[in-house]
C-alpha cells in the first residue's frame, strides 16, 4: 500500500513538471506597428517575421495575393477559428471577416478580446486584391432543369436581404430564433458589418441592385483565383486556366426574376434546400429573414436552411445533390469547377470582399 | 501428392489476394464499381487518374510525407516507451497499478479530435517557430493514443506468467529483481508487438487527424483535408493512397522486426 | 441474498480506481491554475473542473431555447443513435463474414490480407468522401461505424473459430454431426467470447465514428456541436462538456458489451480462462 502511494506520488508529479515545463514557458513580447504605418511596412515586417495568419482551406488567396502585391512570398501560418494567437501575438497581421472576427477583436461582450482602437486593419478592397465572397449558387443542371424554382428562390432571397438590410436589428434577432448559437451582441453587430458588405461594391460605391452579379469585380475575382489557386492535379490546374466567366456565373436567371415586369411562373421544384458556408449567423440573415417572413412560402417554396462549418463543403453538398442551393465564395467555386463540378452562380450577396488583415498598434 | 498440396496452399495464399485485388481494381477502372456504389468519376476517380497524380507530384508529396512519418514515429516512440515505462511502474504496484491502467483504458475512448486542439493551445508557448510548435503538439496527440495500448500489454507481459517458470525461479530462490530481469523482461517481448501491431495503424491515423488542427499547414492529413475542402477529390484520393502505403509499409517492417526477434520463440 | 461483506468492499479495487480518480483530478487543478495564471482564456485551453461542472448545472441559454447541458445532451441523441444502427450493422456483416471465412479457406486467404489492410486505410479522412457516395450524413454516419466495427469483430470471431481444437471438431465429425449441428453446438457457443472481444473494441470505435462524422456538416450531432463550439460560436464550456460525455459514452458502451456477454455466455466459467486466451491478446 505503502509503496502504491509512493508509485502514484511519483507519477503525479512528473505530469506535473510535464505541464509546468509546457505552459510556463513565457511569451516572448512582441513589439506592435505605429498608428502611422503604412501597409506596406505592417506587411513587410509581418510576413518577414512569419507571423502573417490566414485559416487556409480556400480562404487564403486575397491574403497571398496582399503579399504578392508587397513582393513577399505566399506563405502564412493556419489561424484557428478563434482569435487567441493574435491575442497571445503568435500572429502579427490575422486574418479577421469584419463582420465576426474582427467584431470579437474590437469589442467587449461575450467571447470578445476588447481591444476596442488599439488596432487597424488593412482593407483589401483598398488594396485592389478584393475577391467576391458570399453567393447564391447551384449546378448549371440543375438550373436548366428548374429554372422557375432558380427564379423563384433568387426573388424570394433577394426581398429577404433587402428587408434583412433595412432592419439589422429585428433580422439578428431572427437568425437568434432559428437556432443560432452566437450571442445576441455579436449577432447584431454582425447584422451591421453584413449590411454594408451588401449595400457597397468593391470600389465603395453603393450597389444599385442587392444580389447583381457584377461582372467587373468576378473577373478581378477570377483573375486573381488563377494566379493564386494551386492545385495539385494537373487536369484541374489546366482546366482553371481556362476558365472565363461564363463558366461560373449566369446572370439570366437573376436579371428576369428582379425585372420590374417579372413573371416568375411554376416552380418545378418546391422543397429545396440551401445549404450556408458557415454555422447560423447574422452572415446569412437574408435567407433566414425570407424563411421567417414568409417569402419563400409566397413565391411557392418550401425552404430548408442547412447550416455549415463542417468539412464538407457547401461546392460538393451541391454537386452531389445533398441540397440545392448553396452560399459560398466565388474563389471555392472557381475551385470547384476547375476539379470539374459545374456550378453555375446565380447571384452575388456579398458586393464587396469582408476579408481584412488586423494588426495591433503601439500607444 | 502431399507435397503438391502444400505448395498450392502456399501459392493459394497469394494469388487469392492478388486475384481479388486485381478484380477490385479492373471493376473500379472500367467503371462497374461506380454503378454498384452509385458514385461519379468526379468523387471516386480512376486508378490511373490518381497515379497520374502522385507520379507527378512525388517530390511534394514526399515532403508531406516526411512531415506526417515524423510524427507518427516520434509519437509512438515516445508514447511506446512511456506506455513501457508506466506497464513496469503498474507490474511493480499491481494492485495500484492495475486501478491505473483501467482508467487510462477509459481515455481511449475520448475522440482524438476532442485531445487534438487541447494540445494544441496547450503548446503554444513551447516556440516561436510555429513549424517546431505544431510538431510537438501532433507528436503529442501521437503519444497520448499509442500509449494505453503500451501499458495495457506490457503490464500483461511483465505479470501473465505461466506458473512453472514462476516456480522454477522460486526454486532458484531468485530474488524478485531477478525474476523481473530473466523471466518479466523476457515473457513481455511478444506482448509489446501485439501492442504495437495496434499502435502503428493506430499512430498514423492519429498523426493524420492531429494535422487536422495544427498550426503549420504540412503532412499527409492536412493535405486530403484541404483537398476536400476544396473539392479536389482525385487529389484527396492520391493522398489517401498515399496514407494507406505508409501505413502497409510501417505495418511489414513491424512484421519483419517481428519474425527476427520474436524467432523460434513460438 | 448474500450479506454484505464490508471487508471484502473496502479491499476491492473500487477504491484503487476511486484514488486514481482523485490523483488525476488534483494534476488537472493544478494545470488549470498554472493555465489560469499566465492565458487571457483559460477555458480554451484548461478550465477548472469546478468550472466544467458548474457550465452543466447552468441556466443560461445558449442559443433561443436550450441551456448548454440539453444543447449537448440533444445532440448526444442523434450521434448515438446512428452509431447504434452502424454497430449493429458493422457487428453482423463481420460475424458473417468470418464464418464464411472458416467455412471456406479461399474466402478467408482472398480477404484476409484486405482485412488487415482496411485498418489501414485513415477512415477518418475517407468520412467525406464516404458521405460525398452516400449522399446522406445519416447514412455515411452508419455506414462508417460499421465499417470501423466490422474489422474488430470479423478477426476475433475468425480467431475464435480457429481456436476450437481439432480434436473437439473430429469427434463431432465422428458423431456423423452435420455441418450445422457442428456450427451451432460447437463452433458459434465457443467463439462467443472471441466475438465479444470484438464488440468491446468496436464499440467506442462506433461512437468516435459517428463523432467524426457529425463534424462533417453542419446538421447537428456531438461532433458538431464539438467543432462550432471550438470554432467559438458558443461557449466554449459545450466543448468541454462533449469531451467528457463522448468519454463517459464510450466507457458506458464497452461495459454494456461486458455485461451482454455475461447474459449470453452458455459457458461463462469454463471459457473465462481458456476461451479468451487468445483473444486476449487483440484486446489492447
Amino acid at each position: 500500500m505503502r509503496k502504491g502511494n509512493k508509485g502514484a506520488l511519483m507519477l503525479t508529479s512528473l505530469v506535473m513538471a510535464l505541464m509546468l515545463v509546457v505552459t510556463a514557458i513565457p511569451a516572448t513580447a512582441a513589439t506592435y506597428y505605429s498608428k502611422d504605418a503604412t501597409v506596406k511596412d505592417v506587411v513587410v515586417d509581418a510576413a518577414t517575421q512569419g507571423k502573417v495568419g490566414n485559416w487556409g482551406l480556400g480562404n487564403e488567396y486575397e491574403i497571398q495575393a496582399l503579399l504578392s502585391k508587397y513582393g513577399m512570398p505566399t506563405t502564412y501560418l493556419s489561424q484557428a477559428f478563434d482569435m487567441d494567437g493574435f491575442d497571445d501575438d503568435s500572429i502579427l497581421l490575422a486574418s479577421a471577416m469584419t463582420y465576426n472576427e474582427l467584431g470579437l477583436v474590437k469589442n467587449s461582450y461575450q467571447g470578445g478580446y476588447n481591444y476596442g482602437d488599439k488596432v487597424k486593419t488593412i482593407d483589401m478592397n483598398d488594396e485592389g486584391v478584393a475577391m467576391l465572397e458570399d453567393n447564391i449558387f447551384t449546378t448549371d443542371a440543375f438550373a436548366k432543369a428548374n429554372p422557375n424554382t432558380v427564379k423563384a428562390f433568387l426573388a424570394a432571397s433577394v426581398k429577404g436581404w433587402a428587408y434583412a438590410c433595412a432592419n439589422p436589428e429585428e433580422a439578428a434577432q431572427i437568425v437568434y430564433k432559428y437556432g443560432s448559437s452566437v450571442s445576441s451582441d455579436h449577432q447584431l453587430y454582425m447584422a451591421g458589418e453584413v449590411k454594408k458588405l451588401v449595400e457597397t461594391d468593391t470600389k465603395g460605391n453603393p450597389v444599385t441592385a442587392y444580389g447583381k452579379i457584377d461582372d467587373t469585380a468576378m473577373q478581378q475575382t477570377l483573375d486573381l483565383a488563377k494566379t493564386y489557386i494551386k492545385l495539385t492535379d494537373s487536369v484541374a490546374a489546366d482546366k482553371l486556366q481556362t476558365l472565363t466567366l461564363d463558366d461560373i456565373r449566369d446572370s439570366s436567371y437573376f436579371d428576369t426574376a428582379t425585372a420590374a415586369d417579372a413573371t416568375l411562373g411554376t416552380p418545378e421544384k418546391t422543397d429545396v434546400s440551401i445549404q450556408l458556408k458557415w454555422l447560423p449567423q447574422a452572415q446569412f440573415m437574408g435567407y433566414y429573414v425570407a424563411l421567417d417572413k414568409g417569402y419563400y412560402k409566397d413565391a411557392g417554396l418550401n425552404v430548408t436552411i442547412v447550416p455549415g462549418g463542417g468539412d464538407i463543403s457547401e461546392t460538393t453538398a451541391v454537386y452531389t445533390g445533398q441540397v440545392d442551393f448553396g452560399v459560398t465564395w466565388v474563389s471555392n467555386l472557381i475551385a470547384a469547377n476547375a476539379g470539374g463540378m459545374g456550378l453555375m452562380e446565380v447571384a452575388q450577396i456579398f458586393q464587396r470582399s469582408g476579408l481584412v488583415l488586423v494588426y495591433k498598434i503601439s500607444d | 501428392m502431399r507435397n503438391w498440396k502444400e505448395s498450392w496452399n502456399r501459392f493459394s495464399t497469394v494469388f487469392y489476394p492478388i486475384l481479388f485485388g486485381a478484380l477490385m481494381i479492373t471493376l473500379w477502372q472500367t467503371g462497374i464499381l461506380h454503378k454498384i456504389l452509385g458514385a461519379d468519376t468526379f468523387t471516386l476517380p480512376m486508378p490511373h487518374r490518381i497515379y497520374t497524380i502522385i507520379k507527378e507530384n512525388l517530390p511534394v508529396i514526399m515532403q508531406n510525407v516526411q512531415a506526417t512519418l515524423i510524427v507518427a514515429l516520434g509519437g509512438l516512440f515516445l508514447g511506446s516507451l512511456l506506455g513501457y515505462l508506466l506497464g513496469v511502474v503498474a507490474a511493480i504496484f499491481t494492485k495500484w497499478g492495475k486501478g491505473g491502467l483501467t482508467l487510462a483504458s477509459a481515455f481511449n475512448a475520448i475522440p482524438i479530435i476532442a485531445i487534438a486542439p487541447i494540445l494544441n493551445n496547450l503548446t503554444k508557448d513551447v516556440s516561436p517557430n510555429a513549424n517546431i510548435r505544431s510538431m510537438v503538439a501532433k507528436i503529442l496527440v501521437v503519444t497520448i493514443t499509442s500509449t494505453v495500448a503500451m501499458s495495457v500489454n506490457a503490464y500483461r507481459g511483465l505479470t501473465e506468467i505461466k506458473p512453472f517458470s514462476m516456480d522454477l525461479m522460486r526454486s532458484y530462490a531468485a530474488t524478485e529483481r531477478q525474476i523481473f530481469w530473466k523471466l518479466r523482461l523476457p515473457n513481455s517481448l511478444p506482448f509489446i508487438f501485439t501492442a504495437l501491431r495496434v499502435s502503428v495503424p493506430g499512430c498514423v491515423i492519429s498523426a493524420l487527424v492531429s494535422e487536422y488542427f495544427a498550426e503549420y499547414i504540412v503532412g499527409v492529413g492536412r493535405q486530403i483535408r484541404e483537398n476536400i475542402v476544396l473539392a479536389q477529390y482525385a487529389t484527396a484520393w492520391a493522398y489517401i493512397s498515399v496514407a494507406c502505403l505508409m501505413g502497409i509499409a510501417l505495418y511489414v517492417v513491424l512484421l519483419i522486426f517481428e519474425s527476427i526477434l520474436l524467432k523460434g520463440r513460438k | 441474498m448474500k450479506p454484505v461483506n464490508w471487508k471484502k468492499i473496502f479491499a476491492s479495487s473500487i477504491w484503487v480506481t476511486v484514488a486514481w480518480v482523485v490523483g488525476l483530478i488534483v494534476v488537472w487543478e493544478i494545470g488549470a491554475t498554472i493555465v489560469a495564471g499566465v492565458k487571457r482564456t483559460p477555458e480554451n485551453v484548461l478550465p477548472h473542473l469546478y468550472q466544467i461542472i458548474g457550465s452543466v448545472f447552468s441556466t443560461q441559454k445558449v442559443n433561443s431555447s436550450q441551456t448548454a447541458i440539453q444543447l449537448v445532451l440533444s445532440n448526444a441523441w442523434v450521434t448515438l443513435a446512428r452509431a447504434g444502427i452502424g454497430f449493429m450493422l458493422g457487428a453482423s456483416i463481420g460475424f458473417l463474414l468470418a464464418l464464411l471465412m472458416s467455412r471456406f479457406v479461399a474466402v478467408e486467404k482472398m480477404l484476409f490480407p484486405y482485412l488487415m489492410i482496411i485498418q489501414m486505410i485513415p477512415i477518418l479522412g475517407m468520412a467525406p468522401i464516404v458521405l460525398a457516395i452516400t449522399k446522406n450524413i445519416d447514412k455515411s454516419r452508419i455506414v462508417i461505424a460499421a465499417i470501423l466495427t466490422f474489422y474488430p469483430v470479423a478477426t476475433n470471431t475468425l480467431s475464435g473459430f480457429k481456436a476450437v481444437e481439432k480434436e473437439k471438431r473430429e469427434l463431432m465429425y465422428s458423431y456423423a454431426a452435420s455441418r450445422f449441428d457442428i456450427y451451432r453446438k460447437l463452433l458459434i457457443p465457443y467463439c462467443i467470447p472471441y466475438l465479444f472481444t470484438g464488440l468491446k473494441i468496436a464499440a467506442p470505435m462506433a461512437i468516435t465514428a459517428s463523432i467524426l462524422v457529425d463534424t462533417l456538416q453542419g446538421g447537428g450531432g456531438l461532433g458538431c456541436m464539438m467543432s462550432q463550439s471550438l470554432k467559438h460560436a458558443m461557449t466554449i464550456y459545450v466543448f468541454w462538456q462533449i469531451v467528457f460525455l463522448s468519454a463517459i459514452i464510450g466507457i458506458l458502451s464497452y461495459q454494456l458489451m461486458v455485461w451482454l456477454e455475461k447474459l449470453v455466455s452458455p459457458y461463462p466459467k469454463e471459457l473465462k480462462n481458456g476461451g479468451t486466451g487468445k483473444a486476449k491478446e487483440l484486446e489492447a
